[in-house]
């Protein structure tokens, strides 16, 4: 089993180099930024009906959800709240009717304790109480307060996006210079590349984005869909809403796509699935608990001075020997071609092997930036190979200094759901494929096949069983309960929010279903007597008893007879191997050492005798 | 085939896995039941050949390179196998299990002796004996290699008497091969003066094997010749060697200098085609043609297929120019699979697909002494403080972050509330139609094989019934996964492999909902820019029938690219280089090798008849390079730097730089709302931009902001007016300035707004 364990702190390793390598991202890009402006103005209060919530409870649940997954999931994010219609303020240039509840940084338990307190009709009557409700706001002090909480921020920021939510499709309805200032503000905020999207919520009667916000709303050419969406009025919707804006499409490379004779476009890659990880644990100085700076120094055992990079080599010991190579060399080893997907040419969808995985696919979108009129050509090839169903095998080279690796991108063209959101975009994913080293050889047991009852018994079971699978379907639970656990410490629960194992077999509700099924599936495969869960001594002497069958066992490699002829009119002679085709060969004393050889000699003996 | 050629091919694909050389007696046991399939498993293992139906001509190819090949040494032989199983059964724990092979190298007169201007066979069995040794070290392969040198100037062997036995010396006994072994051979091993009796060499050879494997257990006993076959013999002892042979189950090859049909005597077959261009046969002496007699002799005495064993220095230094493939032993995971508390099965699953990495990874040694024991490493915890007080580990606790709050959380709170498993575990949780599994969902770096537990029948009846229900009815199992106790649980695939010999559960890691990241993109559909003509359509449409990977005859599919077939490059590299640098630490590394070079490239038929088609797809699609990638990438080849971190914060900063550049020159174009009066002053400086028309611009602006009627706005009015007046000043324009303020200001009076303080 050391082998495999072995293996098993290898993968730990490779996450390493993937959290590095995310790491890159967020240096090169930047922190993400996101603004939840919200309406605090009485009629977010009122309860739907039919959903019975109010869009407030809805807009504070979905940053709730918010605030939570990007704990986990980026966590250097920067987030904050903003409410407008309050009859109390906050903020830095003193604007009435805007209250900063938090500013811009990254999320932490505190705030999401305070986002919890307005909560529900209790968080309603203590919003009345702490900041009240005017209808004398104005949304472009609103925008201004958010446009100076972006600028505040000293970091370097890659997006700068808020996200209003509200169910007031006119708000200055009387008030054309507060319209206006609005307006104007939004478009200043448009040119310093601030987006603004609007989360527009349930409102009696149905919110009209013609009236005011169709001038507001930013609408890059991403988002062309974007304006005929509905109002949401449940958080799922919402929340997917929400997500999909926020998700920023961070490239990890940008890169060439080569397709010969001096034919190349360019295309940017992404990660559609990142593993997410429990984060690393980091050291704190136990009397202050701040963090402390990890430090790791070379220095000469002899003499004890400190070795800078350039006083290393680096070595390997093969053959009892040790091979020096310089630093720069061990890179330059890795250096096959620049960052680039290179076409070898064109393969049918159906000779990609399923089983043929050995990492996470990418996904690649063109990007006219590096190449001009890159879209056009890739959405030719995309067409096509849609069309004629054929994947695309090309050497991908991620990085520089990273050997190639074969790659099929497959097609996949763009999914929209009922509510016209896109599921699924349109581009290429890029399928790992092993090479030969990849591919272990493994030795099976014989193959013993089910009989037709067993199978339909089985097959009644399969279908009783039958769910939807959908990739969000499982939450990790080993993340979910190491956050849930510092939520605890961190709020001074008395113990950590329970938490619902999806990932567990729900075997009641399964034997429920198949009871019946079970039982007769099992007597039909399993003597009376057989019981899977034996270990130990019976099982050995199953092993011996098995031992002993070896010589007959043996004997049944030789093909019958009656089975060669039986291959010779069915024309599957073929299918047996050389080594059975030379026992055969030996029997009736023919020659031959290659397979035709044996087959002709074979065919030619029976079909005299 | 011009990338993928068989003679590629066999040389690194045939050196494969030794699954059966496991320590472990519980795999011989294992096998024991799977004689039937024997055979094939190593077939499938190396090439998938099973895969490869209606494609008779992969089939031949694989036996072809099974049998043949001098990697074949390396490999148990089928035959060998089965007998060390049948011993082994009643065996108790084995010591691992081995092969012993002997380098048989004639060293003697005629071999150093060469045409102008071709290398003599010396050189050329030194080359095929060089390339395997080294394959040997690099794969760090467990079997046993000596070294048997005849015609030698000297004699020192056991057999030896004072007229037997001469000129033949056992230069190593059965070793690992190292470095020294190389070294030897590399530079070590001079042609010699003398000859020997090959006969006699192969009796030394054969007593050597005899001698040092005893008590001791190896899979295969193999002897190579290398020889030009130039020296007399005596064939007295031709039956003893030949018996001898065969009862000690010992295998043998010949490598010559030229191919044995070389005379006509062989007849023909794609095998003569082969050796056709290798065609010395002319230059052949009286005595080189009875050495070919005599090992036409001995080979088919051994084994009807024995002429399969016999190559030339040339073919083989092709075969051999690519390393071994990595080997794994696969270990069994045995565990049960579970459908609710009623339905049981005993499964063993095995690792079957993963990436495979490099056993040994860099150590750091000094620079000066080259000793890995003068770098030491040291971590220390400093404090955040100016001084950067160094603390202990003791006085440091453990955290985590919880988005910007940072919670010291112990290891030992840590270990006692995380999530735990109850051990292994491979839980049905449902099942679902295959097609709501897509391929691009599967995460994790490996797959699985799922067969049923070895030596139960029925759990393989129960299992088959699964695989076979879910194949008819096009669906897949979601599975809870666990390794074992102190691993995190997966959500996976299980879905059927039903294959001619086999049949299994392969499973597949899915992502977990936090794993997703829910990108839009614009959509490619209705999109302007991306509007295609059905001109440009059909010209990708004739890109792809050249480009064509896939040879359909009308009969069988030919695939011209297989992935799973190359080895992988990056090992290649770097045992390359290794090599290299071992004998020449002082020189550069050397460059790629071509043959490796040529198997990553697209075939040269594909390259070919794709030329036209990508004229054609050059005319029709405009592609304009900005420019941007290329400057970088010249940045970076100026500066030839391979410290990752710097070349990183030079991309970081060159991408700053670029930003710089981008909007110095292309975003200020008029005179925009957020800050208008430093666009206007931008503008301004730019100076092809006419005075009157920037102003125009500004006041506009102006105008606008007065309408908000909100005194932020009232101040950036004014902050345009100062710097209007400013800048006009600068050019001489006052005067245009003075009458636009005049307008201004009776625009202002006229709707009742007081500029103050102007």
């Amino acid at each position: 089993m050391s082998d495999w364990r072995a293996h098993y702190h290898n993968e730990d390793e490779e996450d390493q180099d993937e959290a590095e390598e995310n790491e890159e991202d967020v240096k090169f890009t930047g922190r993400d930024s996101l603004i939840f402006l919200i309406d605090a103005s009485e009629s977010m209060f009122e309860v739907n009906s039919e959903t019975e919530i109010s869009p407030f409870d809805m807009t504070i649940q979905c940053v709730h959800k918010v605030y939570t997954s990007k704990i986990i999931s980026s966590d250097r994010d920067l987030l904050a709240v903003v409410f407008f219609g309050t009859q109390k303020h906050k903020n830095s240039v003193d604007f009435k009717h805007v209250y900063v509840l938090h500013d811009l940084d990254s999320p932490g338990a505190k705030r999401v304790l305070e986002l919890d307190r307005y909560q529900g009709e209790k968080g309603y009557k203590l919003f009345k109480e702490d900041l009240g409700h005017s209808w004398d706001g104005s949304l472009g002090d609103a925008l201004w307060v958010c446009s100076n909480l972006f600028s505040d921020i000293r970091l370097k920021l890659s997006h700068k996006r808020i996200m209003l939510f509200t169910n007031n499709d006119n708000p200055h309805a009387n008030d054309s210079s507060k319209a206006r200032m609005a307006r104007t503000k939004a478009n200043d905020l448009r040119e310093t590349g601030i987006i603004l999207d609007l989360m527009h919520l349930w409102k009696s009667g149905g919110f009209d984005i013609s009236l005011f916000y169709r001038d507001i709303v930013s609408l890059s050419e991403d988002e062309d869909v974007g304006m005929q969406l509905k109002e949401s009025a449940k958080l799922d919707d919402l929340l997917r809403k929400v997500w999909a804006k926020d998700y920023k499409k961070r490239v990890v490379s940008r890169m060439n796509l080569n397709l010969g004779g001096g034919v190349e476009l360019s295309v940017g890659v992404y990660n559609l699935i990142h593993s997410a990880r429990r984060p690393a644990a980091i050291r704190l100085y136990r009397e202050t608990n701040e963090p402390v700076k990890i430090k790791t120094r070379w220095f000469n055992g002899e003499t004890g001075s400190l070795l800078l990079p350039s006083d290393t080599k680096k070595a390997q010991v093969y053959g009892q020997r040790q091979i020096v190579l310089e630093k720069e060399e061990t890179e330059e080893l890795r250096r096959f071609d620049n960052p680039s997907l290179v076409l070898i040419g064109f393969k049918p969808l159906s000779l990609l092997k399923k089983h043929h995985h050995i990492r996470p696919s990418q996904f690649i979108y063109p990007e006219e930036e590096l190449i001009a009129g890159s879209t056009t050509l890739f959405r030719a090839l995309l067409t096509k190979c849609l069309e004629r169903n054929v994947c695309i095998i090309c050497r991908y080279t991620p990085r520089r200094n990273t050997p190639p690796r074969f790659v099929a991108m497959v097609p996949q063209e763009e999914q929209l759901d009922s509510q016209g959101m896109q599921t699924m975009p349109s581009g290429f994913h890029l399928i790992f494929l092993p090479f030969a080293d990849d591919i272990r050889k493994i030795s099976f047991t014989g193959k013993v096949v089910a009989d037709r009852d067993q199978i339909e018994k089985m097959k009644r079971v399969v279908q009783k069983l039958k769910f939807k699978y959908r990739p969000d379907s499982f939450e990790n639970p080993v993340i979910q309960k190491h956050f849930r656990n510092l939520e605890a410490l961190a709020l001074d629960l008395k113990e950590p929010e329970e938490m619902e194992d999806l990932t567990l077999a729900k075997n009641d509700v399964i034997d429920g279903r198949i009871e019946q099924l079970a039982e007769e599936f099992t007597s039909l495969v399993y003597p009376p007597d057989y019981n899977p869960d034996a270990k130990g001594p019976q099982k050995r002497k199953l092993d011996e008893s098995a031992g002993r069958a070896e010589k007959k066992a043996k004997v049944e490699v030789l093909v019958g007879e009656d089975e060669i002829r039986q291959h010779l009119r069915s024309g599957t002679l073929g299918k047996l191997t050389v080594p059975m085709l030379k026992e055969v060969c030996k029997q009736y004393g023919l020659k031959g050492s290659k397979k035709q050889e044996l087959l002709d000699a074979i065919t030619s003996y029976f079909s005299k005798h | 085939m011009p990338l993928l050629t068989k003679t590629n091919l066999r040389s690194w694909r045939d050196v494969s896995i030794r699954v059966r050389a496991c320590p472990c007696r519980k795999v011989y046991e294992d096998e024991v039941k799977v004689t039937p399939d024997r055979v094939h498993q190593s077939l499938e293992g190396q090439s998938s050949i099973l895969e490869a139906k209606g494609h008779p001509d992969k089939f031949k190819e694989a036996e072809r390179c099974d049998q043949r090949c001098l990697c074949n040494v390396v490999r148990m032989h089928r035959d060998l196998v089965i007998a060390a199983d049948e011993v082994d059964l009643g065996g108790k724990n084995e010591p691992p299990v081995q092969s012993a092979v002997v380098l048989c190298w004639d060293v003697g007169r005629t071999m150093s002796m060469a045409l102008p201007g071709e290398e003599s066979s010396f050189e050329q069995a030194k080359k095929v004996v060089l390339l395997f040794i080294q394959r040997q070290v690099f794969a760090e392969s467990k079997d046993e290699t000596a070294l048997v040198l005849f015609g030698t100037d000297g004699t020192s062997n056991p057999l030896a008497t004072s007229d037997q036995y001469q000129h033949i010396i056992v230069h190593r006994g059965l070793m690992i091969p190292d470095f020294d072994l190389l070294e030897d051979v590399h530079s070590g091993i001079k042609a010699s003066d003398d000859q020997a009796d090959f006969l006699d060499a192969l009796i030394v050879c054969m007593d050597l094997l005899q001698k040092q494997t005893l008590g001791k257990k190896y899979e295969k006993l193999h002897i190579a010749v290398f020889t030009d076959l130039s020296s007399p013999f005596s064939s007295d002892q031709l039956d003893v060697i030949i018996d001898n042979m065969k009862r000690a189950g010992i295998t043998l090859q010949f490598f010559l200098p030229f191919a044995l049909d070389a005379t006509g005597m062989r007849d023909s077959g794609d095998t003569a085609e082969r050796r056709s261009n290798i065609s010395q046969g002319k230059g052949l002496t009286a005595q080189q043609k009875e050495g070919i007699r005599m090992v036409r002799r001995v080979m088919l005495s051994l084994d009807e297929g024995g002429l399969d064993e016999v190559f030339t220095f040339r073919e083989s230094v092709e075969q051999l120019s690519i390393f071994k493939k990595i080997e794994r032993k696969p270990m069994a995971w045995p565990c049960q699979l579970t459908i609710g508390s009623k339905i049981t099965i005993n499964i063993v699953a095995y690792k079957a697909i993963t990436e495979e990495k490099i056993k040994k990874s860099w150590i750091s040694v000094d620079a000066k002494t080259l000793r890995k024991e003068d770098v030491r490493r040291e971590t220390v915890y400093c404090l955040n403080d100016d001084n950067e007080t160094e603390v202990t580990m003791e006085d440091t606790i453990q955290g985590f972050r919880y988005g910007s709050d940072i919670i010291p959380f112990s290891q030992v709170d840590q270990e006692q509330m995380k999530y735990k498993t109850n051990g292994k575990c491979f839980s049905v949780l449902g099942f679902t139609k295959s097609v709501q599994v897509l391929r691009h969902y599967y995460v994790g770096r490996q797959v699985l094989k799922v067969f049923a537990a070895k030596d139960d029948e029925h759990a393989a009846v129960a299992l088959s019934a699964l695989i076979h229900s879910l194949e008819e009815l096009e669906m897949v199992a979601i599975v809870r996964y666990v390794y074992d106790r102190r691993s995190n649980p997966q959500i996976g695939v299980a879905f059927p492999l039903i294959k001619d010999k086999y049949e299994c559960l392969t499973y597949v890691q899915l992502p977990f909902m936090e794993d997703l990241r829910q990108f839009t993109f614009t959509s490619l559909k209705n999109n302007k820019k991306a509007a295609v003509s059905e001109e440009q359509l059909s010209a990708v449409d004739a890109l792809i029938d050249s480009m064509n990977l896939v040879m359909d005859d009308g009969e069988e599919l030919e695939d011209l690219f297989k992935v799973s077939k190359i080895p992988n490059p990056h090992f290649q590299r770097l045992f390359q280089c290794l090599q290299w640098k071992a004998f020449q630490p002082d020189d550069p590394l050397p460059p790629l090798d071509p043959h490796l070079k040529s198997m990553l490239d697209q075939p040269q038929e594909v390259a070919d008849s794709s030329l036209a088609s990508l004229e054609q797809l050059k005319k029709l699609f405009t592609l304009r390079d900005s420019g941007k990638k290329k400057e970088q990438k010249m940045a970076q080849q100026i500066f030839k730097n391979n410290d990752p971190e710097e070349q990183d914060a030079k991309r970081a900063r060159s991408d700053d730089d670029f930003n710089i550049v981008s909007l110095a020159e292309g975003t200020v174009t008029a005179v925009g709302s957020l800050n208008p009066a430093k666009d206007f002053q931008a503008l301004v400086q730019q100076k092809n931009v006419n005075f009157g028309e920037v102003t125009k611009q500004l006041m506009e602006r102006v105008y606008q902001f007065l309408e908000v009627k909100n005194h932020q706005y009232y101040m950036k009015s004014l902050d345009c007016v100062k710097v209007c007046r400013k800048e006009a000043a600068k050019v001489g324009e006052s005067q245009h300035f003075n009458t636009i303020l005049k307008t201004l200001k009776e625009n202002v009076e006229q709707k009742g707004c007081k500029i103050s303080g102007s």
